[in-house]
């Protein structure tokens, strides 16, 4: 561990070096992405239209506005049904399908990791159209072979509930496969000779996934969780952009979707950028949970 | 002179001290092992001649110049790693080869380094081989070979042969001294082996927390050790050491006395200590069923097979000490006398540790200088 | 290890079920594409066209300036990797071979960016690409797009793999950075530095919310885009040329995953997030 950062201990007197390497990261990521940050900041306290020459200041009444629209609420609250339903899909889901092909099974492991991870290369603008027409309530293949058995395919793209559970499920689609070889990788290494000391002991598959698979690789769980919240939540921006506008009546509108809609649509930059605010504050406190969780390093992974 | 001085060096990491104060001499060609238990600086120490590590405070000299800002490349030194370092994406010949040509060496000059190299690691045939593709002892001497064509002055090895197996390890340490023999470059080895040091080293500088022990001969360090952390450490079993008290040219283990001969008490009055602790190494403790003069009496503890002697394990009112013995007839329980002999015994200040000296008449004594193999 | 039957033929079946449910849609668009849409809908379960057509792929060349199009795709894409891959890998290396001042705290604020929801950046980062005037250009799909830590993450993580003491013979052998990072580190981390860069190409390539902002003129869509202009609201009657562009947007990913499916695997499973 010393060995690896002292050994270049001379390197010390070369800092301008380091400094030169990072440059281009650095310039890029001032101009856009920590410029832009602060710049939402300054916007969030503003009212503006993006094109008139003047801001006016309001001190907090955007991001008193958002808390006041029940609106806002209704966002917020499909926001958290779709992290309930993505968590669900792209974290429990390729957690236990992680364990069992590398623990569990013996053959096809290649060929499982490698079908499960393709559709992440897919575009999600692809993604949502193919599954807007298999999905059709009325001439898709779903609808069809529903109807053999005399069962209706709800029109979801225009029903409450279903609607944010069908884009769940198209976002899960594209985001599963990368989140389960990360997964996977994680519970890969973990030794061997552990598994198969609780293997001797008799011990029962769920236990073994329960009490070391689990809290041995925390430090990646809590990592996917993080990203399936934070990613994830972006990722369904586009099939809701694509499938619905947010709608109906903003029944499938999260709270990333709304802020481009108050920014681009309705033009209001203040609340776009309070909104963002709200939600980084969010993910902020999520990564801090992360961090403590992981840092504290309950179990590190090696 | 191509000598390596160093002048009070000290290396922290934080608050953490790892080197605590060196001051010594590496003479021109010698062959230096720098020995210790785990985490006693040695492998730090060795780092800061290359290096690759930066020193805290006090000046290393190499070839009468303060090198403490001298980046590794600027120092004329090979190293040979403990894991090899070989790149695995080059082949032999390229790994060999590969500082050389950075350095702009004529291709000439390189192709007969590396033919030289080649034969004498007996690593002919294995030319376009990746490391991958070699056994242990063969990237052993690969990395030998790729530091030796460097023809540096300073040739450093960290733990170079403790990947190996027994067998393979007596022959490189053969080889290592060939090829020492052939280009005297002033060598700094660094080992936890014993035998290792023993056998290489021209002089052995023995670290223990930091510190140096001892820096001396192999014979020194093994015959005349000057504190009892050195005692203790080289040899196998370790030599024994027990506090006693010095009283009138005796020496007292409990009740139990034990007459120093004339040369011994003079050392003893000389230094003026009261508070002394005996040493002796276990095969230099001869153990009887009967008493003797002079002799200690203890009880059997426990009796060791050691392959080609029975280790005693004694219990000498409340001290226990190991003999060695060619009989495996002891039991547990038994009654039995030591005796020490005079000429190979260890007195240290209990206070400092240190040795209290060894008497002039020893010198004489054609036994001390005879070397003694030590059992692994 | 023995593993009864009982508990893994089920689960067998699972990996099967799922792996159908992931790659039909695939399936479906590919046989859709090759359909009239009289074809497609009155046999939609015939996955595989009875009288194939290429009348899809006409008409979007036809009615979008298709190659132009998937030409500008494909520069995105490209000057975007390129560009990650180089600045990742030199901050990877400073972060990995390097002591400096304000090093952690540095690295910490690159990588939290990955936990920075887009619509953060996206009301300033619009207004500098106006600003600089490369709305509805290509430059402007590219430039905000490489402010990305992923790559410096996945970099430095496989760097760190590399044996610090093959960097310190290095080292003695007085050679300097261009010469480690060439003939050293760039060679051992090549795995994860072609999947990092084929993952980069790929993010591009399918990248559609930013686009979706900045252009406006066909002649500079990407494929996302021009994909976007076969839904009408309902789904409506380009059904089967969606499932053309759909396929011309894929192949490319698909075939590159294909092809370099191990090296990726590999790169993700071995380095792994720590």
């Amino acid at each position: 561990m010393s060995a690896l950062t002292t050994g270049v201990k001379r390197f010390n007197r070369e800092n301008w070096k380091a400094y030169f390497l990072l440059f281009p990261s650095l310039l890029i990521f001032a101009f856009f992405m920590f410029w832009p940050f602060i710049y939402t900041i300054y916007l969030s306290f503003f009212d503006w239209n993006m094109i008139s020459p003047t801001k006016e200041f309001v001190g907090l009444q955007n991001y008193i506005d958002i808390l006041t629209d029940p609106k806002s609420y209704n966002i917020f609250g499909n926001t958290f049904i779709y992290i309930a339903i993505l968590l669900v899909l792209n974290c429990v889901v390729p957690y236990v399908f992680a364990f069992v092909i590398d623990m569990v099974l013996k053959r096809f492991k290649g060929f499982y990791k490698g079908a499960l991870f393709m559709p992440a290369f897919i575009s999600l603008v692809v993604g949502s159209i193919l599954f807007t027409w298999i999905l059709n309530p009325v001439s898709g293949p779903v609808a069809i072979i529903l109807g053999w058995f005399g069962l209706e395919m709800p029109i979801w793209s225009k029903m409450d509930g279903w609607v944010i559970f069908v884009l769940s499920l198209i976002t899960s689609w594209k985001v599963f496969g990368y989140n389960f070889i990360v997964l996977y990788a994680s519970i890969n290494g973990i030794s061997r000779e552990l598994i198969e000391a609780a293997r001797l002991d008799q011990v029962p598959l769920w236990r073994i996934f329960f009490q070391i698979v689990l809290p041995m690789s925390s430090a990646t769980g809590i990592y996917v969780f993080i990203i399936t919240i934070v990613q994830g939540l972006q990722y369904v921006f586009t099939p809701i952009k694509v499938i619905t506008q947010g709608g109906p009546n903003y029944a499938s509108s999260n709270a990333i979707y709304h802020a481009y809609h108050e920014a681009f649509v309705l033009y209001r930059t203040g609340h776009s950028a309070a909104l963002s605010i709200l939600t980084m504050v969010i993910f902020l406190v999520l990564l801090f949970i992360e961090i403590k969780f992981v840092e504290r390093g309950i179990y590190y992974e090696n | 002179m191509k000598e390596i001085r160093f002048e009070n060096v000290w290396k922290s990491y934080g608050k953490t001290e790892v080197v605590k104060g060196l001051n010594f001499t590496i003479k021109e060609g010698e062959r230096l092992i720098l020995l210790g238990p785990s985490g006693c600086g040695k492998s730090t120490t060795l780092r800061m001649i290359a290096g690759l590590e930066e020193i805290t405070s006090g000046e290393l000299y190499m070839n009468d110049r303060v090198v403490n800002d001298v980046p590794s490349g600027k120092r004329d030194v090979a190293m040979v790693f403990q894991n090899y370092a070989l790149y695995p994406h080059m082949n032999v010949v390229d790994n060999i080869t590969y500082g050389l040509r950075v350095q702009k060496v004529p291709r000439s000059e390189t192709r007969n380094r590396l033919d030289a190299a080649l034969k004498m690691l007996k690593l002919e045939g294995y030319e376009n081989r990746l490391p991958k593709d070699l056994s242990g002892g063969q990237r052993q001497r690969v990395a030998l070979a790729r530091a030796v064509v460097k023809k540096s002055n300073y040739f450093l090895l960290d733990e170079p042969l403790s990947n190996l197996d027994a067998q393979l390890r007596v022959s490189a340490r053969k080889e290592l001294v060939k090829i020492h023999e052939l280009y005297r470059q002033t060598i700094v080895y660094v080992t936890h082996d014993q035998i290792e040091a023993m056998t290489v080293g021209d002089r052995i500088a023995l670290m223990n927390e930091g510190k140096l022990q001892m820096l001396d001969t192999p014979e020194n360090v093994y015959h005349r050790p000057a504190n009892i952390f050195t005692a203790k450490f080289i040899g196998s079993p370790p030599t024994n050491v027990v506090e006693v008290t010095y009283l009138d040219g005796k020496i007292m283990f409990g009740n139990q006395s034990f007459q120093l001969s004339p040369m011994w008490v003079k050392q003893v009055e000389q230094s003026k200590t009261s508070k002394v602790a005996f040493g002796i190494r276990p095969e230099h403790l001869e153990i009887n069923k009967t008493a003797n003069k002079n002799t200690l009496k203890g009880t059997v503890k426990y009796v060791e097979n050691q392959g080609n002697s029975y280790g005693v394990y004694v219990d000498l009112q409340g001290d226990e000490v190991i003999a060695l013995s060619e009989s495996k007839y002891w039991s547990q329980g038994e009654t039995v006398y030591l005796k020490p002999f005079m000429n190979h015994i260890h007195l240290f200040n209990c206070e400092t540790t240190n040795s209290i000296g060894y008497p002039a008449e020893l010198d004489q004594e054609e036994t001390t200088l005879e070397r003694v193999l030590i059992h692994e | 290890m023995k593993i009864n039957r009982f508990v893994s033929i089920p689960w067998h079946l699972i990996f099967i079920a799922t792996i159908f449910i992931l790659i039909f849609p695939i399936i479906f668009a590919v046989g859709s594409s090759f359909k009239s849409l009289q074809d497609a809908y009155n046999n939609v379960l015939n996955i595989i066209p009875i009288q194939p057509t290429l009348e899809n792929y006409q008409i979007f060349f036809n009615s979008l300036p298709a190659i132009q199009i998937t030409v500008n795709t494909f520069i995105i894409a490209a000057v975007v990797t390129i560009f990650k891959v180089i600045t990742s890998f030199l901050a990877a290396y400073a972060f990995v071979y390097f002591q400096f001042r304000g090093k952690t705290v540095l690295y910490f604020l690159l990588i939290s960016t990955i936990f920075i929801p887009f619509t953060v950046t996206m009301i300033p980062n619009y207004l500098i690409i106006s600003k600089i005037g490369l709305t509805d250009s290509i430059w402007g799909v590219i430039l905000p797009q490489l402010a990305d830590a992923l790559g410096i993450f996945l970099m430095r993580q496989s760097m760190k793999t590399i044996p610090m003491s093959l960097i310190e013979v290095a080292q003695l052998d007085n050679l300097s950075h261009v010469q480690i990072m060439r003939d050293i580190v760039l060679p051992l981390i090549k795995p994860a530095v072609t999947s990092t860069g084929i993952w980069f190409f790929i993010s591009s390539w399918n990248e559609y919310v930013w686009p979706v902002l900045i252009l406006k003129t066909t002649d500079n869509f990407t494929l996302p885009l021009a994909l976007q202009m076969y839904i009408s609201s309902e789904g409506g009657t380009n059904f089967t040329v969606a499932m053309a562009v759909s396929v011309i947007t894929m192949i490319i990913p698909l075939a590159l995953y294909l092809a370099f499916q191990r090296y990726i695997v590999g790169t993700f499973t071995s380095s792994g997030i720590k």
